[in-house]
């Protein structure tokens, strides 16, 4: 079993309207079995910027470390939030750093960038950014993710129709992947607030 | 024995996807044409869809050169139970057949992922699905092959059904109508196509229903 | 009267491949064999090319008004669910019931198989088939393909002339009598909630409960389990199902959610 799958987990993020939803499943496990159903994969960098971290959750939880004290250093310097794009080059550039010995995690980000045009992205565990307009997916449930979001996505969808489809594209891939699941987390982020939910979900 | 070369391998795989939903009284089965080897299109008209019997049809991804031989060993024993009953074999009998053969081959397995649709004696619609080895089950719908990954998840979400292991038990058919059903399964074509690279050029659909059997096409994307 | 001893005999139905479609035919039916050099490592390539079926959490145990059994049906490929809706309690005829963990289809064809012996013997000798008879037939058949790669895991149980009884049977040639078991990946947590629950003088409904208890609780905890729990009861009368619960409302039956606060306020995002 690959080390990415070690620990099992489900992300993904969807564009709408001027806004953006990511949700992540909940589960933390050891191989198949399941450890904690509580997990945050999911954290927040500042009010418009999110980033879930899939793979091992002890490079993840390193790694979001490393991020917060990034984002902190360039925030007293500049005095100012960093913008989603600026946000994904940090990324990156930390993970190419360890380009011959990865952290095993592949990040997924979304946030709200100039004039709150959403923006989404993910890469793989060496930093290659991978832009998209609609959708992105990451986690052992990866493929099941992307059946699922490509029937289900429609573009410029608004915030509840938004959280609608990606709750439901996450609970169907998840009820298909032995090593995530358990219940969901999911954010649906506007220009004027940031709603967090919790969904129940199969505990199987 | 004449001595084998050391990474030869008597398998290979083609790819595709497999769909089939049961209704209350019909029955759908969907397949992609697009045959492939490795990144090759090796032609993008091969139909996967094989009718074995009366009401009886299945599709098969995997390694069509086992695919081939199995259609020919069912059709044979078909043939001989014709001879020897008198009638058609009906959906449920081949689905033993099916699993029976398979299993027979435990060994030397046939490289191929079958779902088997049809109509049973009460007319009602029935799916069978199947691992390489024979263990087989009925459901109310199923995706297998290539994209059965991306296609699964969506279909459970449409048409989830009470699971048939229900105590005390739920009834548990299909609630889409035929055309709904035709519908559903050319979108999850489309969709499969968007992702999966063994997936795509048309996708063949047979309807069974009282009325007897006919098929559509619809073009998917050839890249 | 001749006694039917042919799940003592030694099985020699196994031939090489003769040429072609001759031999699918011929009846019996035989199982075709690779023309490999290398027999072990060749079953062993060609199965995880097609990867079968596997995971699972089953139990059974023995009380006093007869025989529980329980099991998951949830079917998975590597991580992947094929299935949540196997049906891993086999009824082999009415008093008796056999349990599926392994693989899949390992597991179905041989109790198939082990459904027509019984039958056989029945009309053959004018009454049922003993559980030790029928355990001793299915693990005769399993032994004599010890070693080609055959995955099964199962749980006899039923109840005959000396009342309930229950045996385990491998691929690896092994047969168990017993009074408790659980076998499959999830096995270790059904076990707990099992050995912590049982007592001998368990009432009907109290064992199928534990019975429900032990594997929902395996599922929450193992991956490769999950679906639907299904509970069998076998008693004098034969075996009778009692539940059948899915997974998913399961959980919130026993653990219902409690109204919480809420765990962040809407907040306003402040403008960068």
């Amino acid at each position: 079993m690959s080390i990415f799958e070690y620990n099992g987990s489900a992300l993904v993020a969807m564009v709408g309207k001027n806004c953006f939803a990511i949700a992540s499943d909940r589960r933390l496990g050891v191989q198949l079995q399941t450890i904690a159903t509580d997990f945050q994969r999911i954290s927040k960098i500042h009010d418009k910027l999110f980033i879930g971290l899939s793979g091992l959750a002890t490079d993840a939880q390193t790694l979001y470390q490393r991020l917060v004290f990034r984002h902190k250093l360039y925030q007293l310097r500049e005095e100012r939030d960093m913008k989603p794009e600026t946000f994904a080059s940090l990324v990156s550039a930390l993970l190419y750093e360890k380009r011959f010995g990865p952290y095993f995690c592949q990040p997924v980000i979304a946030g709200l960038g100039d004039e709150d045009k959403p923006f989404i992205c993910t890469m793989d565990s060496i930093g290659a950014k991978e832009l998209a307009k609609d959708f992105v997916v990451a986690g052992t449930a990866s493929e099941s993710l992307y059946g699922a979001c490509e029937s289900m996505f429609k573009p410029d969808m608004e915030p509840e129709e938004l959280f609608e489809t990606i709750s439901q594209a996450l609970l169907s891939s998840v009820d298909r992947d032995c090593l995530s699941g358990w219940g969901g987390h999911v954010y649906v982020v506007t220009p004027t607030e940031v709603k967090e939910r919790i969904l129940k979900g199969r505990m199987d | 024995m004449t001595k084998q070369h050391a990474n030869w391998s008597p398998y290979d795989n083609n790819g595709g996807s497999c769909v089939a939903i049961a209704g209350a009284d019909y029955c759908v089965i969907a397949a992609d044409t697009r045959m492939s080897t490795g990144y090759n299109i090796l032609t993008r008209e091969y139909s996967k869809i094989s009718q074995l019997a009366e009401k009886c049809v299945m599709a098969s991804s995997g390694f069509q050169a086992d695919v081939k031989a199995l259609q020919k060993v069912l059709s044979a024993r078909h043939l001989i139970y014709q001879h020897q009953h008198n009638k058609q074999m009906s959906c449920p009998a081949m689905a033993q057949l099916l699993s029976n053969t398979l299993y027979y081959k435990r060994f030397f397995p046939y490289y191929s992922f079958n779902v088997l649709g049809g109509l049973d004696n009460e007319g009602k619609g029935c799916v069978f699905t199947y691992d390489a080895v024979g263990s087989y089950e009925r459901v109310g719908y199923s995706s297998q092959g290539s994209g059965s990954t991306l296609i699964t998840p969506f279909l459970d979400n449409q048409l989830k059904s009470p699971s048939p292991l229900l105590y005390p038990p739920v009834d548990a058919v299909t609630p889409l109508a035929e055309a709904e059903a035709v519908e559903l399964v050319k979108t999850v074509f489309a969709s499969a196509t968007e992702r999966d690279i063994y997936t795509g050029d048309k996708v063949e659909i047979v309807i069974l229903n009282a009325s007897g059997i006919h098929r559509e096409y619809m073009d998917l994307r050839k890249d | 009267m001749k006694l039917d001893t042919s799940g003592l005999e030694s099985f020699s139905t196994l031939t090489a491949p003769g040429d072609g479609v001759v031999v699918e035919f011929s009846a019996p039916p035989s199982f075709q064999l690779p023309n490999s050099n290398d027999f072990d490592g060749f079953v062993k390539e060609a199965i995880q090319m097609v990867k079968p079926a596997k995971g699972t959490t089953t139990l059974a145990f023995i009380f006093k008004d007869g025989v529980i059994v329980a099991a998951d049906s949830r079917a998975s490929m590597g991580g992947y669910i094929s299935s949540q809706s196997v049906k891993k309690i086999i009824e082999i005829n009415p008093y008796m019931l056999g349990t599926m963990a392994g693989g899949a289809a390992d597991c179905q064809f041989w109790h198939r198989n082990l459904g027509i012996k019984c039958r056989l013997h029945e009309l053959a000798n004018k009454r049922r088939i003993s559980v030790t008879g029928a355990s001793k037939l299915l693990a005769n058949i399993l032994y004599s393909y010890r070693g080609m790669g055959l995955s099964v895991g199962t749980m006899i149980a039923g109840w005959d002339e000396t009342g309930p009884s229950l045996y385990y049977v491998d691929s690896e040639g092994g047969r168990l009598k017993g009074t408790r078991f659980s076998v499959g990946s999830g096995s270790p947590y059904a076990y707990g909630v099992l050995d912590n629950g049982y007592r001998y003088d368990l009432s009907v409904e109290e064992a199928v409960e534990l019975g429900r208890r032990a594997i929902y609780h395996a599922t929450f905890r193992d991956g490769a389990s999950g679906g639907v729990v299904s509970v069998y009861h076998v008693g004098p009368e034969g075996w009778k199902k009692w539940t059948g619960d899915d997974v998913g409302d399961l959980h919130y039956q026993y653990y219902p959610v409690v109204p919480s606060t809420v765990e962040q306020e809407m907040a306003e995002a402040t403008g960068a």
